[in-house]
């Protein structure tokens, strides 16, 4: 296994995790709107789903792997800016370039930082939260907080941002670009990105507006 | 004068077997000696790079010296057109003979028949080599390589890749350089400045360099010295060469005894972007290759102030293509150069300044299309672009020429050894293959073929049978030249004077590109040769350089440069005056014919001059190398 | 016309160094931005002061020695240009140009603007070159490379090795550079046989001299004077993986 940690020690492995990790992140984001979204169906749907859930055997192990996921995102992700705010110790007086430098790359440790707060307060909330009465209710109830639903419009925002750049970057990373396919991968990347965080921000949205009860 | 003849050791027998039967009688150094022997190079480009690679694939210890932050950074990289092989690809009658032939007598009957030989017969070997280290050479759609025809000749033997050959062919061998060096081999020491060659017991034995980013001397013995220092261009300021391009290493050696050939062989290229003012630092070549397909014209009449698209046809003197109908825009550099010259000189320039005529592509447009046209030439119409804001598409470039190539340097044998015995010469600081002009896309061939095909066999030759005692850099031989050195950057930061380094480089200059320039008069150079040691007079006691020596100083780097070019300015205008004739890139207005053509002497110029050094402001000697030739009949050039 | 240079001025790499104001007038819409700093370095000398140091060589463009970040862009705003190509055309007259030296950790700086660059030499030793000893070449034409092959190679071939990319990326990261290299050679039949050591051993070099990783902000492509392509990086990581997973290396 020399070769492996040979390759985590390079700085194109490192990326590799990074993009890994985050790429596999994005496929859970996926189920997990899609569960989500059932609350629109109502209340019965929805802890319905969040019960057979709760009570499929696979999940700790599925939790188990997920965390790990996101753990090697986050923690290789912050090795690597730490090595590159080591690579340039004295800054430019004026730094105009732009190049590919979109909202989306240029925020992406601000970004990532936001969805990580999130997600503590997130899990505390909702994973570890009461869901006696029912996991729509324990949302609802949550969300009814004007201040608790800006911020998680917020992070969804934020979160969209983050896989403005990241979903189209990890192919690069992977090494996949070529101008047959990549201004798709790119046009997917931002649908994509739009998707997840209107798709997320919706439920508050609705709670806001008093449509779902 | 000295009439002593020198040796230029050319092997017997007939040209075709005299480079192999030289090889066979050369001695061979053991394969396990060969690690014993350290080699000093000066110089990184297509010369330098190439024999640092080969000598170290030989097994030889190898230290490299370079001015620049890089040994890629050589001017050679500038290079654009291409290198000339004899492979025949495309099958139109080129040969190892006729590759020699077109050399020589491109050369204007001044280079030596042995050398030339033998450049065109490892032609080939260098595109192989090149092609083998991965060089990306235009290809045909088959796979095969592309060749075009270049500067003149009327087959096609030039390889290219784009426009930017040399910075191929250049980074081709500074790969092979740096996987030398990852070895351990070659041991590469950029920005140094060579101050000084030693010689020991008779014999070249190191070299003495400043570190440019300290400003510490630094001493470095070896076996055998290998200048690859480039070409002297930058004495008249305005060149095409690069600023750190100068004659310093050369003339350093010239100083302790290598005689210094032909300096008055210079070329002028006669397509580079016109001069816009005072403040300019360099000119831009624009490859010689655009006269493929552009037409060179100037409006008939002088008062002709329309913009070129308002000129009709019947306005326009298209006068290469009226002068010399069967090469037309095709002729060689020195006769299109001065065919401009005479242009401007009948008040027909065109531009702000009047110094440039138009290089028309709007016909070649017309037949092939815009986008053939940009495939063949787009990074040269972009750089044509950047420079004037004008786009060649649209309206006709305008050009002027400017000087580009010294045929001029050091005088070397037939193994590229000097008159001291150890010190090597390569490439664009010798004096070359290439006579009195040198032709479009030679150049890379021979900075090529001296280092990869010629040095290894050569160097070898000596290192076999020379006795040579040890010597390291503690010697007093080294010392001495340090104090020297050190003296002289002390000399140069105590003058304090009023006029920088660059005021006295353009005032050169401008003496040199109007007295010795493009023609020469027997009373113009003796008006130079007048005012040059008065000028470097002035330099030594009205120079002001700031800072000290002891750092990164580049103000320090320049004057002593200009130091030296107020030397050499001297040497190459005496060189000048001597040769009473016209021939390639020297033309004395007093030896033409009646059409303006240069008029040779082969009576009495028929040799390589090679001045020996007797002191600063001192009458040089002149010895001279007979030039004979059996192989290729002289003749009057003619390109009509 | 007159204009405003605000220069990074450091006696050495030892001492700290800041920006420095200089008027310079009589500069002409065609001098370049390396001609104006000539000027101004002639203006210093006659008052006795030390002139800015810069690098700079050819002045066309192709040697990759001039190396400034001009109002935060290395080489300047202008498209596929180097700073000695930058003309003074581009600016307004009486306008204030900010002039610092490219930045990195593995470009340390030496005096006022001349960093040293020798990290990519060293790259470079480390595999960015075809192992064949001279004399040992087959006939050019015995190996065939289609035209589109050699296009392409071209394209990677024509970086000057200026250091652009690694000034312009925010976490001067020197991918583009090495993927220049990397590609030209594994597009090359002749470089084949080594593309996985090479990758390998140019890649460890990289970071060993202190270069930032890869984000995919492709601000390197936006800079670079040459206008090398970011697929070039995707190729460099496609050679990397396929070296640590499907060679023996």
């Amino acid at each position: 296994m020399d070769f492996l940690s040979r390759f985590y020690s390079s700085s194109i492995g490192r990326k590799f995790f990074v993009a890994g990790a985050g790429l596999s992140l994005c496929g859970f984001l996926i189920l997990h709107l899609s569960g989500n979204l059932l609350i629109f169906k109502g209340p019965g749907a929805f802890n319905h789903f969040a019960k057979t859930l709760d009570s499929n055997p696979l999940i700790l192990p599925a939790e188990l792997i997920l965390a790990g996921f996101f753990l090697l995102h986050i923690v290789i992700a912050l090795i690597v800016r730490y090595h590159n705010y080591q690579a340039r110790p004295i800054g430019y007086a004026r730094y105009s370039v732009k190049g590919g430098r979109t909202w989306g790359s240029r925020t992406m440790t601000a970004t990532a930082l936001i969805v990580l707060a999130f997600l503590v307060i997130h899990l505390k909330d909702f994973r570890f939260g009461n869901r006696s009465e029912g996991v729509y209710q324990l949302v609802v109830s949550c969300l009814k907080n004007l201040y608790y639903a800006v911020f998680y419009i917020l992070a969804m925002l934020s979160l969209s941002l983050h896989l403005s750049h990241g979903f189209q970057s990890a192919f690069q990373t992977f090494g996949l670009n070529h101008p047959k396919y990549t201004p798709a991968i790119k046009a997917l990347g931002y649908l994509f990105a739009l998707v997840i965080g209107l798709g997320f921000a919706s439920i508050p949205l609705w709670i806001m507006m008093g449509w779902i009860k | 004068m000295d009439k002593m003849s020198l040796d230029s050791k050319i092997p017997a027998g007939p040209i075709q077997e005299k480079w192999d039967r030289h090889r066979f009688d050369l001695k061979l150094v053991n394969p396990a000696n060969k690690r014993k022997f350290e080699i000093l190079i000066v110089g990184t480009g297509l010369a330098g790079s190439s024999a640092a690679a080969s000598l170290a694939e030989l097994g030889y210890r190898v230290k490299v010296f370079c001015l620049q932050d890089s040994p890629r950074r050589a001017h050679s990289i500038a290079a654009q057109g291409g290198i000339n092989a004899a492979k025949n690809y495309p099958n139109d009658g080129d040969s190892i003979w006729r590759l020699f032939y077109d050399t020589v007598k491109g050369g204007d009957f001044r280079a030596r028949e042995a050398n030339v030989y033998r450049l065109a017969q490892i032609s080939s070997h260098i595109i192989d080599h090149c092609a083998a280290l991965g060089v990306p050479f235009a290809r045909e759609y088959g796979g095969t390589l592309a060749n075009r025809s270049f500067g003149g000749a009327q087959v096609s033997r030039t390889f290219y890749a784009r426009g930017q050959t040399g910075q191929q062919l250049l980074l081709g061998a500074y790969s092979a350089l740096m996987r030398q060096v990852g070895q351990g081999s070659v041991q590469m020491f950029p920005r140094r400045e060579m101050m000084d060659l030693i010689v020991s017991g008779g014999a070249a034995r190191g070299i003495v360099c400043r570190n440019l980013v300290t400003g510490k001397m630094e001493s470095y013995a070896g076996d055998a010295v290998l200048m690859c220092s480039g070409g002297y261009g930058n004495v008249f300021y305005l060149s095409t060469n690069a600023a750190s391009c100068n004659v310093g290493a050369t003339w350093r050696a010239h100083k302790k005894g290598a005689y210094f050939a032909n300096p008055c062989f210079t070329q002028i290229h006669p397509t580079c972007v016109p001069v816009s003012g005072s403040h300019q630092s360099k000119l831009t070549l624009m490859s010689e290759s655009l006269r493929n397909d552009g037409r060179v014209w100037v409006p008939k009449d002088p008062k002709d102030k329309r913009s070129p698209d308002q000129i009709p046809e019947a306005d326009r003197d298209y006068y290469l293509e009226r002068r010399y109908p069967s090469f037309g825009n095709l002729v060689p550099r020195d006769v299109a150069s001065r065919a401009a010259k005479a242009m401007i000189d009948e008040g027909r320039g065109v531009g702000p300044t009047g110094l440039s005529v138009y290089l028309d592509f709007s016909d070649a447009i017309k037949r092939l299309g815009e986008s053939s046209i940009r495939e063949k030439y787009g990074n040269l119409f972009d750089m044509y672009y950047h420079i004037t804001d004008e786009n060649p598409y649209r309206v006709p470039m305008r050009i002027y020429p400017a000087v580009h190539y010294t045929m001029g340097g050091l005088w070397v044998d037939y193994n590229l050894m000097t008159t001291i015995p150890g010190l090597f010469c390569l490439g664009e600081a010798n004096f070359s293959d290439h006579g009195a002009n040198r032709l479009g896309a030679s150049a890379l061939m021979q900075g090529l073929a001296d280092g990869y095909f010629i040095i290894p066999y050569t160097l070898g030759g000596y290192l076999a049978q020379a006795k040579l005692p040890k010597l390291d850099a503690s010697a007093a031989e080294f010392k001495e030249a340090e104090i020297l050195a050190t003296e002289k950057i002390k000399k140069l930061l105590g003058i304090k004077g009023k006029k920088t380094a660059a005021d006295f480089h353009k005032s050169l200059g401008k003496l040199m590109w109007d007295d010795c320039g493009m023609a020469r008069n027997e009373k113009g150079l003796k008006n130079l040769l007048s005012k040059i040691p008065e000028m470097r007079e002035e330099f030594w006691k009205n120079l002001t350089v700031t800072g000290s020596g002891e750092e990164l100083n580049q103000a320090l780097e320049k004057a002593g440069r200009v130091a030296d070019y107020l030397e050499f300015a001297e040497l190459l205008a005496k060189d000048a005056l001597h040769r009473e004739e016209s021939c390639g890139g020297h033309f004395r207005e007093e030896y033409q014919t009646p059409d303006g053509e240069a008029k040779r002497d082969d009576e009495k110029f028929s040799y390589a001059a090679a001045w020996e050094f007797t002191g600063v402001g001192k009458e040089p000697s002149l010895h001279k190398e007979p030039l004979t030739f059996d192989s290729v009949h002289l003749a009057q050039r003619n390109y009509q | 016309m007159k204009f405003f240079l605000e220069v990074w001025r450091q006696k050495n790499a030892k001492v700290q160094g800041g920006l420095v104001r200089y008027e310079v007038v009589g500069i002409t819409p065609e001098m370049s931005i390396l001609e104006t700093l000539d000027v101004l370095n002639e203006q210093l000398l006659e008052k006795n002061e030390e002139p800015i140091a810069f690098d700079s060589d050819c002045r066309e463009g192709i040697c990759g020695m001039c190396s400034l970040v001009i109002n935060g862009y290395p080489h300047g705003p202008e498209k596929a240009s180097t700073s000695c190509e930058l003309r003074m055309r581009h600016f307004k007259d009486g306008q204030t140009i900010i002039i610092e030296p490219f930045r990195a950790k593995a470009f340390p700086v030496l005096r006022d603007l001349v960093v040293d660059r020798s990290a990519f030499d060293r790259v470079m030793a480390a595999g960015g070159f075809i192992s064949v000893n001279t004399g040992n070449a087959p006939d050019a034409n015995s190996i065939l490379i289609s035209k589109k092959t050699a296009d392409k190679a071209m394209d990677a071939a024509a970086c000057i090795g200026c250091g652009a990319c690694v000034a312009a990326c925010p976490n001067a990261a020197a991918m583009l550079f090495v993927a220049a290299k990397i590609s030209h050679l594994a597009l090359m039949p002749q470089g084949a046989s080594e593309r996985d050591e090479r990758v390998l051993n140019m890649r460890a070099q990289m970071d060993k001299e202190g270069f930032g990783h890869c984000a995919n902000e492709y601000a390197c492509e936006a800079a670079c004077p040459k206008e090398i392509k970011v697929s070039h990086i995707a190729k460099l990581n496609r050679e990397f993986l396929r070296a640590v997973f499907c060679s023996d290396k």
